[in-house]
């Protein structure tokens, strides 16, 4: 029951609090993501989704229709070009779903579930962004100097969020019952 | 597997396919030739904006507190230094008011009303940059309610960053000059070797080097290394006289016909908090 549990207001302000985030942190920290000649891209909205589906116990969130409107609200208003994210962020919503059938839920699956995610998300990005134009940027490169310096940095978001995400959305589902 | 890809699946994909690289062709096509985007697109990215400033604003707050700590180690070396430059602005300064002064009453003798000189600044701050690998593209704090226009040239505190690409009603996006998209960078940009002035554009950037590329020159001047260089002002959007960098080398392009200049930007494309927008006047 979505409706009457507190993740209705706790899972959209994280979402769009990674949301914004993502976007102040790449900013702030440039210096670092952006470090020629690798590019780190930030994706805790993909980490907040995942952990989502993995901690949201009987309740079920509907991810997929927040995950469009994260999608949306992406495109239109940090990277300008629409049409990608609103299909990307569900896609991996579903293809986290479809994985999760085949493991039973623990901190090395929801790593390894989150790490296939990454990865085809960057390189569903990249396949988009180079048959517009946006890019042209070698396979090699993309591979060597975006794909795994991002895994890297999100593991580490992972690391940092799995225990803190879990805990909050214990507290928020156990008050519930009392 | 079979199952997966049936024949409903199979079109449903497909059109999503469809659908998706329809926008996408169509959104950096409409971007490109358009100067706002459609008026849904502005308010809903105004509304963004404004839940935007909730996150960054702190967050900037944050990293200005971190980085004045930071500063505080290496105030009094600065300061000695600073110090001796100070005597040399307040006569750079004062002659430059004199200067600018007697260019207003030149210009009102020969009733040259605006030049290409002349232009007012907007300064945002800096909401958020782009989480992604390709687009180096930041959004900032003013839009069009502020006069900011597509394809106004952007400064941060030293030098040119890059322009205006995308224009909502209170917030905009900012393209670098080092996003390796076709059309980011080209300025027109000149520089002074001994007395003669070379014309150009701002033709690539070196990601390797951090330095940005002015190609086909064709002039044969012997172009010093250290050499300032700013725009032009020709092309009509950019004001003359903002400042770009310095020549870092000369080499030869491909063909070793015409010069390739390499100019070291004088911003850091990667620390950029405050922007100043210059508007033609």
């Amino acid at each position: 029951m979505y409706r009457l549990s507190r993740l209705r207001f706790i899972f959209p302000i994280g979402l769009f609090l990674a949301l914004f985030l993502d976007g102040s942190l790449s900013n702030l920290w440039a210096k670092l993501y952006f470090a020629y000649p690798y590019s780190m891209v930030s994706e805790l909205v993909i980490l907040w989704l995942v952990l989502s589906y993995f901690f949201e116990q009987d309740i079920s969130i509907p991810l997929i229709p927040f995950s469009i409107a994260a999608g949306v609200v992406f495109d239109l208003y940090s990277s300008g070009i629409l049409g990608l994210n609103i299909f990307l962020f569900p896609l991996i919503v579903e293809l986290t779903k479809v994985l999760s059938r085949y493991f039973s839920p623990s901190f090395l699956t929801i790593i390894m579930i989150f790490f296939v995610d990454i990865v085809v998300l960057m390189t569903l990005t990249y396949w988009a962004y180079s048959l517009v134009g946006i890019t042209s940027m070698g396979i090699g490169d993309f591979l060597l100097f975006s794909l795994t310096p991002t895994l890297a940095l999100n593991l580490v978001y992972f690391v940092i969020f799995y225990w803190p995400v879990s805990v909050l959305y214990q507290h928020a589902l156990n008050d519930q019952r009392v | 597997m079979q199952k997966f890809f049936s024949n409903r699946r199979l079109v449903m994909v497909v059109i999503i396919l469809v659908i998706c690289f329809g926008l996408m062709a169509g959104s950096v096509s409409l971007r490109n030739r358009r100067s706002t985007p459609p008026l849904i697109q502005q308010f809903g990215n105004d509304i963004v904006g404004f839940a935007d400033g909730i996150v960054a604003v702190p967050a900037n707050a944050v990293s200005d507190g971190m980085s004045s700590v930071g500063q505080l180690f290496n105030t009094y070396s600065e300061n000695r230094a600073l110090k001796q430059q100070v005597t040399d602005l307040a006569q750079t300064k004062v002659r430059d008011q004199t200067l600018a002064h007697e260019n207003k009453q030149l210009k009102q003798e020969l009733k040259l009303n605006k030049s290409l000189t002349d232009y007012n600044t907007v300064t945002a701050s800096v909401y958020m940059r782009t989480p992604s690998a390709w687009q180096k593209q930041l959004v900032i704090n003013k839009g069009e309610s502020n006069g900011i226009k597509k394809n106004m040239p952007v400064m941060s505190g030293s030098g040119l960053i890059g322009r205006i690409a995308e224009v909502n009603k209170t917030n905009s996006k900012v393209e670098l000059l080092s996003n390796t998209n076709d059309a980011a960078n080209r300025f027109a940009i000149t520089l002074d070797a001994s007395g003669k002035a070379v014309n150009g554009i701002i033709t690539g950037y070196d990601a390797a080097s951090g330095e940005l590329i002015m190609g086909q020159v064709t002039s044969k001047a012997k172009i010093k290394a250290g050499t300032k260089v700013s725009t032009s002002g020709m092309g009509g959007v950019t004001p003359k006289g903002l400042y770009v960098g310095k020549v870092s080398r000369v080499g030869k392009d491909d063909y070793g016909l015409a010069q390739k200049i390499y100019i070291r930007p004088a911003a850091n494309f990667n620390d950029i908090n405050i922007v100043t927008v210059a508007e033609p006047a």
